[in-house]
């Protein structure tokens, strides 16, 4: 039974972290309607921005995110606006060539510049923990975990509550009516991906106390977040972050009681299962968001 | 044009003949470099070639090798293909005598085929896959241990010191294998568990993880459930970083024993701190050695420093250092040829016993080419560094149990 709640936590704690990398994708993919195979590379250079903040400057982490997170938001527009924009019409295929180059070209400037070194950040409160009932937690994930959930719940508000979160989500359901009812789609396509690489770049410096950083540090997440981000739904927001638990749990039990090597083979089955049951996503906003640049 | 015809039929006919009077260009004696000295394992490919070009620098300042200077033909390995082809260079263009190398597996296993084909000596001075000298290739011949050496060294360890330690027999000793499931992790692991066979231990589950995660505490919870004496574990830089710092937020306390890889690196102790302590690790001969197992080791780091104004990055120069001598010992008495047969014999006849060398490794080639008193050593990090423990004619200190 302790057993069992410990897996449990381990795996919402690393769940909480991967629903933040897969909100900023939704916002980019499930907004922006772009398949951005550079998603994990963002958080690469949010790791390495953090850790060089760290080395040069002495910085914690954690308050780095006050340099990093606004680098992000610059970066992600510059993006879309050089990259993405000018093929925003274009075929999927031309938008997969685009970012899978910008992917391999953000790789190969980290391995240029950097070298392929695994480096970490070392902080006294790398490897706290404490006990709760015999169940032990990981301080630094607790953060992850709990950052990730005040972050998500800002979003949730900022979305819900403002004029620009409204005309963001009005772009979600249908952006052709958006655009006939006013509402400037290019420029809040810009602030989507922007926010989308804060977000994950803030998924990043929540990693760097307890992951090292090097060249393709991202390339899995950004694979588990098309999963997360397809599994909750295209575009909804609260889908992703209970997909993104759920994968988290997943990965812990499938891990301890079937077999490490597994853990990813697991919820790749669970996702081949609900994209045929179910392939518009167990919280998706229903028809024509399944089949997203695909067409 | 015509001109020109009668030059390269000149060139062409009476060149090869000076060559082969030897009169005038036989002062030098050019041995093939094949190392990956740029792309992805230019790191440590580098530090391999410098250890050989240590010893071709001393062994020329002595008056080189049957009276002639030894000169590198140097090539890139730089991937697999690049590998296969710089071998054939090499023996089609260059007429080297021998060629050296290579640092990585996959390399070596192209280039000793080409070699193999064209009945030219390959003498492999850094590469570990059990595969080189298994091939029944009979002009290659590797001076360094092999992946299973390394397992053998540690059930050996496990054997003889840890069980007495813990009080018990061999047989009654539990060992877990956690290990990254690419081919690296998956062979060594194989390798282990012929060699625990071997020495009558037994393996109490083996745990496969893939290396790019950011949660290995599955495995963590599985090993606290399985509940080994010793946890041998086969990882990369940053996933042997990430189950060490699990293991101690986990509190597993249960020893881990490395496999070379990511366990030897300084990033290794940087990023665990303290927690580094006491971590078992088993790899090619390093710095923190006893000078007596080790003749010629100081005199190595003297000579590397004087070359490359630095020190030393790892033992990978030390190995090749080692071996680049060996062969300069096998191509005196050969007068510096490497016909193979010659080669054979002179290498057959080589007797060096165990600490006698800068590595403290024996020399004895077997029929498969295959130097059989290569054996890795046991390290123990303590205090930030990793020092060797055991054997005990090699230690500086005597090996502690692990917390």
């Amino acid at each position: 039974m302790e057993l069992i709640v410990q897996v449990l936590v381990s795996g919402l704690l690393i769940g909480g972290v991967y629903a933040l990398i897969s909100i900023g994708l939704n916002l980019i993919f499930g907004v922006v309607r772009i398949i951005n195979f550079a998603h994990g590379d963002f958080l690469m250079v949010a790791m390495y921005a953090a850790f060089w903040l760290h080395i040069l400057a002495g910085a914690d982490p954690y308050l780095s995110a006050l340099i990093v997170l606004p680098g992000l938001f610059l970066f992600g527009m510059l993006v879309q606006r050089v990259i993405v924009q000018p093929i925003q019409e274009a075929s999927a295929n031309m938008q997969i060539f685009a970012t899978v180059a910008l992917s391999l070209i953000l790789q190969n400037l980290a391995l240029i510049f950097w070298k392929g070194d695994f480096r970490t950040v070392q902080m006294p409160y790398a490897m706290l923990t404490f006990d709760v009932m015999h169940i032990i937690v990981s301080v630094s994930r607790l953060i992850a975990f709990l950052v990730a959930l005040a972050s998500i719940l800002l979003l949730f508000a900022f979305l819900k509550y403002t004029f620009t979160g409204k005309a963001l989500r009005a772009i979600v359901e249908d952006n052709t009516v958006a655009r006939m009812m006013g509402i400037k789609v290019e420029r809040l396509y810009l602030l989507a991906f922007g926010l989308g690489a804060a977000f994950t770049g803030l998924g990043g410096i929540l990693l760097i106390p307890f992951s090292a950083v090097y060249p393709t540090v991202g390339a899995p997440f950004t694979l588990l977040a098309f999963i997360v981000v397809v599994l909750g739904g295209m575009g909804s927001m609260g889908g992703t972050f209970s997909a993104g638990l759920f994968i988290g749990v997943v990965e812990a039990f499938g891990g301890t009681f079937v077999s490490p090597a597994l853990k990813e083979a697991i919820y790749f089955g669970i996702f081949i299962l609900v994209l045929l049951v179910r392939p518009q996503g167990i919280f998706g906003k229903g028809k024509g968001t399944e089949e997203i640049g695909l067409k | 044009m015509k001109k020109h015809f009668v030059v390269l039929a000149f060139a062409l006919l009476v060149a090869p003949a000076l060559l082969g009077t030897g009169s005038v260009l036989a002062k030098n004696l050019e041995i093939g470099a094949l190392y990956p000295r740029s792309g992805a394992l230019a790191l440590l490919g580098e530090e391999s070639w410098r250890g050989a070009e240590v010893a071709r620098l001393e062994i020329n300042k002595k008056g080189g090798v049957a009276g002639m200077q030894v000169v590198f033909v140097n090539a890139d390995g730089h991937d697999v293909a690049a590998a296969r082809s710089e071998a054939e260079r090499l023996v089609e263009q260059n007429k080297v005598a021998v060629i050296i190398g290579s640092y990585a597996s996959s390399r070596s296993m192209a280039a000793t085929e080409v070699a193999a084909r064209k009945n030219q000596i390959y003498f492999e001075l850094g590469a570990i896959a059990n595969a080189i000298t298994e091939r029944g290739y009979q002009t290659v011949y590797r001076t360094c241990a092999t992946a299973f050496n390394f397992s053998k060294s540690q059930a050996k360890f496990l054997a003889e010191w840890m069980a007495p330690q813990l009080n018990k027999k061999p047989s009654e000793l539990k060992v877990s294998v956690a290990h990254e499931d690419s081919d690296y992790g998956t062979s060594v692991a194989d390798s282990f568990k012929n060699a625990a066979k071997e020495y009558g231990i037994q393996i109490v589950s083996v745990e496969p993880y893939a290396a790019n995660t950011a949660d290995l505490s599955p495995v963590i919870f599985r090993l606290k459930k399985t509940a080994p004496d010793v946890i041998i574990a086969v990882s990369y830089a940053q996933d042997a970083i990430l189950l060490s710092r699990q293991a101690s937020e986990l509190r597993l306390g249960i020893p881990l024993f490395g496999t070379g890889g990511g366990h030897s690196l300084k990033s290794f102790q940087e990023a665990l701190g303290d927690k580094v302590e006491g971590v078992l690790n088993v790899d090619f001969t390093q710095y923190e050695v006893n000078s007596v197992f080790t003749p010629g080791l100081k005199e190595f780091v003297g000579l590397y420093k004087q070359a490359f104004n630095e020190e030393p990055k790892s033992g990978h120069s030390l190995a090749n250092y080692m071996g680049a001598k060996v062969l300069f010992d096998i191509l005196t008495k050969t007068g510096g040829s490497g016909e193979a047969g010659a080669f054979r014999k002179a290498a057959m006849s080589l007797d060096i016993p165990e600490g006698a060398t800068s590595t403290g490794w024996g020399v004895k080639f077997d029929e498969k080419g295959q130097n059989i008193r290569a054996n890795p050593l046991i390290m123990q990090w303590r205090s930030g560094k990793l020092v060797t423990v055991w054997p005990k004619a090699a230690a500086v200190v005597d090996p502690v149990l692990p917390k």
